[in-house]
């Protein structure tokens, strides 16, 4: 609510001058960072692992409407029920129905990007049902009344003091310093709602067509119990995130982990294929696949596809000076960072300024570099931008900032003046295939003035520099 | 309908962008047996050794009756009066059920089916250990694959502080990629028609979403003891 009755402007300004925010996020992100270069440095041949990562996500969106029909056959198959949901609202309809027919009251959540796309809690909470996250991040983020701020990590913009107030304040527990106290508070309290939970509501990771089963990876064990304990068992996946066979998970749960949190495996990856069968003691009587499409279908033909092999590791999040910065409330939408922004638009085109989102790059090229499925996010910016402007939503100051970009990109000996832009500045270059896909108005502008960001400045710097000019230009 | 909808947008975006995303998928071999460690003279120390990095605990035993009296000092060090296990013939531990029946350890009902499944939540929730069997080890990540079904609860990994599982040396694969090939070449095309789940665990639970500070047992186990049975070791 918050985060959209305010302008991106002001949210990027706010988030600019937040210094626990910062504290917080710097915290955080250098952390991730490390981590993840631990494990990428073990790996004997990381490079090839990332090629067949991708090859095998292309392998699986060439052939979608096929898998996701497999997929869907054998769900049903092994006792399973799918539902096919255009958008948000049949998805929502269809959960809050099915719990209303089976009596439910009560139920745990377990991380899914996909339900916060679809605003999928407060569609619950209006039908009456009470809903618990249960993910140790997400459950903060709940008893603040915010959303995620990032992928992996949904409260990575609180420090531990404001966590120990929260837990005060609605647990009745007294403050802390403790991180391990404040872990030990939140078990205690969410596994009493497990053990009385109707339904349990997850995400999936991958979808796996051969076997209708779906994959979903964490490191707490609130996935487990939400899939395992409650009688109803209901799954969200967005209908990209799908793989041929079991085999795959060979490459990809490595990939992720390492990517997401620089683990060789995250610590739980359960693969889950319908309800219990007879003779199980555990699992779920009922087992529900919600298959999401929510635009994905349309974007799969267009020239943003390659986003959809995205597998929501967050490590161009972390990797991204803008992020860094300002964190992920700023960027407005469900998905933040480099990935956000390419995204949200797409996604959540309703979202006001979701046009702008774009913007919030400088594009140094650091987060394709960490992509572990290569995704050429920098490119898909620049297109998103001049659909703005083409659209003639951009701003003027947007429409200079373009001339500047398109100029760098006419201009490799400008990029070459920082270290991680010359790198990228020569990859776009050397890139031609990708380069003669930019839409006609881009690659009919020619030079501009300065390039706006980058190299020698900080992002705060510039920003400030942009608002200065903004409110120029606006008088 | 919406099915009907939904495949029909795929086919008609995937007419424009198929050779593209096709081209791509030809970039690499999905195949590459996806190994991130050189290979181990021996995998039951890299095992050991990733688990351990990770704060599992790895107990090395000649014999079944090793593995058992490890056993025997975990409960005793626990405490345990109550313990969520799968079925002993699943294990099949020789020696086990006569240890738990000796230190007084009640095996505790699993099945949660039907009715009354709060009620028989909430007398499984005080049990403090877990003990299970596991499907393969992983050595490169320090990893355990375990089969549920009939008389292999998941809960007898999951609800409890404490999961002892037992694993045999000739259980370990190299992979996460091993792994997988072996349940599928085990199984073949009915990998989950006894069963509805597979998980991988490595290692405690875990959670960093606390300023990215690791903390145990979030939710799950706070502490994975591995008793590792070396066969092979001990017929030498
Ligand atoms: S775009 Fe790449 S790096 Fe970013 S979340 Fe997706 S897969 Fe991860």
């Amino acid at each position: 609510m918050t985060t959209q009755s305010i302008s991106f402007y002001e949210r990027v300004d706010g988030a600019l001058h937040d210094a626990s925010l910062k504290t917080a996020l710097s915290r955080a992100t250098e952390r991730f960072i490390g981590n993840r270069a631990g494990a990428i440095g073990a790996l004997s041949d990381e490079a090839a692992l990332r090629d067949t990562a991708r090859a095998i996500r292309a392998g699986a969106l060439s052939r979608l409407d096929e898998l996701l029909a497999q997929l869907a056959t054998n769900v049903e198959s092994r006792g399973g029920t799918v539902c096919w949901a255009s958008d948000g609202e049949e998805a929502r309809t269809y959960i809050a129905e099915l719990a209303k027919a089976r009596g439910v009251r009560s139920i745990v959540k377990s991380k899914s990007m996909a339900s916060e796309e679809i605003h999928l809690n407060h569609a619950l909470e209006e039908a009456g049902l009470e809903v618990v996250e249960t993910d140790l991040g997400e459950y903060i983020i709940q008893l603040a009344g915010e959303t995620p701020s990032h992928i992996i990590a949904p409260s990575i913009h609180k420090t531990r003091e404001q966590v120990s107030e929260l837990f005060h304040q609605h647990l009745g527990v007294p403050l802390t310093d403790d991180i391990q106290t404040m872990t030990q508070t939140a078990r205690t309290a969410l596994r009493q709602r497990f053990l009385k939970a109707d339904m349990g509501i997850s995400g999936v990771n991958f979808g796996v067509a051969d076997e209708g089963a779906v994959v979903i990876v964490e490191n707490e064990g609130n996935a487990r119990l939400s899939t395992t304990v409650p009688r109803i068992h209901v799954a969200i996946m967005g209908i990209e995130r799908i793989v041929a066979r079991m085999e795959d998970l060979g490459v990809m749960l490595q990939v992720l982990a390492r990517s997401a949190t620089g683990q060789k495996l995250s610590v739980y990856t359960s693969m889950i294929s319908g309800p219990a069968r007879s003779g199980e003691e555990d699992g779920p009587e009922e087992f529900h696949l919600v298959l999401l499409d929510n635009g994905r279908s349309k974007i799969l033909g267009g020239e943003y596809a390659e986003a959809l092999l995205c597998i929501r590791c967050g490590a161009c999040l972390n990797a991204c000076p803008v992020y860094q910065a300002i964190g992920g409330h700023a960027y407005g939408g469900v998905y933040s960072g480099p990935i956000g922004a390419v995204l949200t638009p797409l996604l959540q085109p309703d979202l006001p300024e979701a046009y702008m989102l774009p913007q919030a790059s400088s594009l140094c090229g650091a987060c394709q570099e960490v992509c572990p499925v290569r995704i050429a996010i920098p490119d898909m910016l620049l297109r998103l931008r001049a659909d703005a402007v083409k659209a003639g939503k951009a701003h003027p100051v947007e429409k200079a900032a373009m001339r500047g970009y398109v100029m760098t990109m006419n201009n490799p000996a400008v990029y070459r003046a920082g270290g991680r832009a010359a790198r990228l500045g020569s990859r776009l270059i050397g890139r031609k295939g990708r380069i003669r896909r930019l839409p006609p108005p881009l690659s009919g502008w020619t030079h501009g003035r300065d390039f706006p960001t980058l190299s020698g400045t900080s992002f705060g710097e510039w920003w400030e520099e942009r608002e200065k000019k903004r409110k120029e230009a606006a008088q | 309908m919406s099915r009907d909808q939904i495949l029909s947008n795929l086919r008609t975006s995937l007419a424009s962008s198929r050779s593209w995303l096709a081209g791509e998928a030809q970039g690499a071999s999905h195949d590459i047996p996806p190994y991130v460690l050189p290979p181990a003279d021996n995998l039951a120390d890299q095992f050991t050794a990733e688990l351990r990095s990770l704060s599992g605990q790895v107990y090395r035993v000649g014999d079944d009756a090793g593995a058992v009296g490890q056993i025997g000092a975990i409960l005793a060090e626990k405490g345990a009066s109550q313990v969520i296990a799968w079925d002993m013939r699943e294990i099949g531990l020789a020696g086990l059920p006569q240890l738990l029946a000796a230190r007084g350890v009640a095996l505790a009902a699993t099945d949660i089916q039907g009715g009354g499944r709060h009620d028989r939540l909430q007398e499984l929730e005080p049990a403090s250990i877990c003990i299970s069997g596991v499907e393969a080890g992983i050595a490169e990540s320090g990893s355990l694959l375990l089969r549920h079904g009939p008389g292999r609860p998941r809960l007898a990994s999951l609800l409890a502080p404490y999961h002892i599982a037992v694993l045999r040396s000739s259980q370990l694969v190299r992979g996460l990629g091993d792994a997988l090939a072996q349940a599928r070449s085990r199984y073949g095309d009915d990998i989950f028609t006894a069963t509805s789940n597979l998980t991988l665990i490595t290692g405690p639970s875990r959670t960093a979403d606390i300023e990215m500070t690791l903390s145990l047992g979030i939710h799950g186990p706070q502490e994975i003891h591995v008793v590792l049975i070396e066969q092979a070791a001990a017929a030498r």
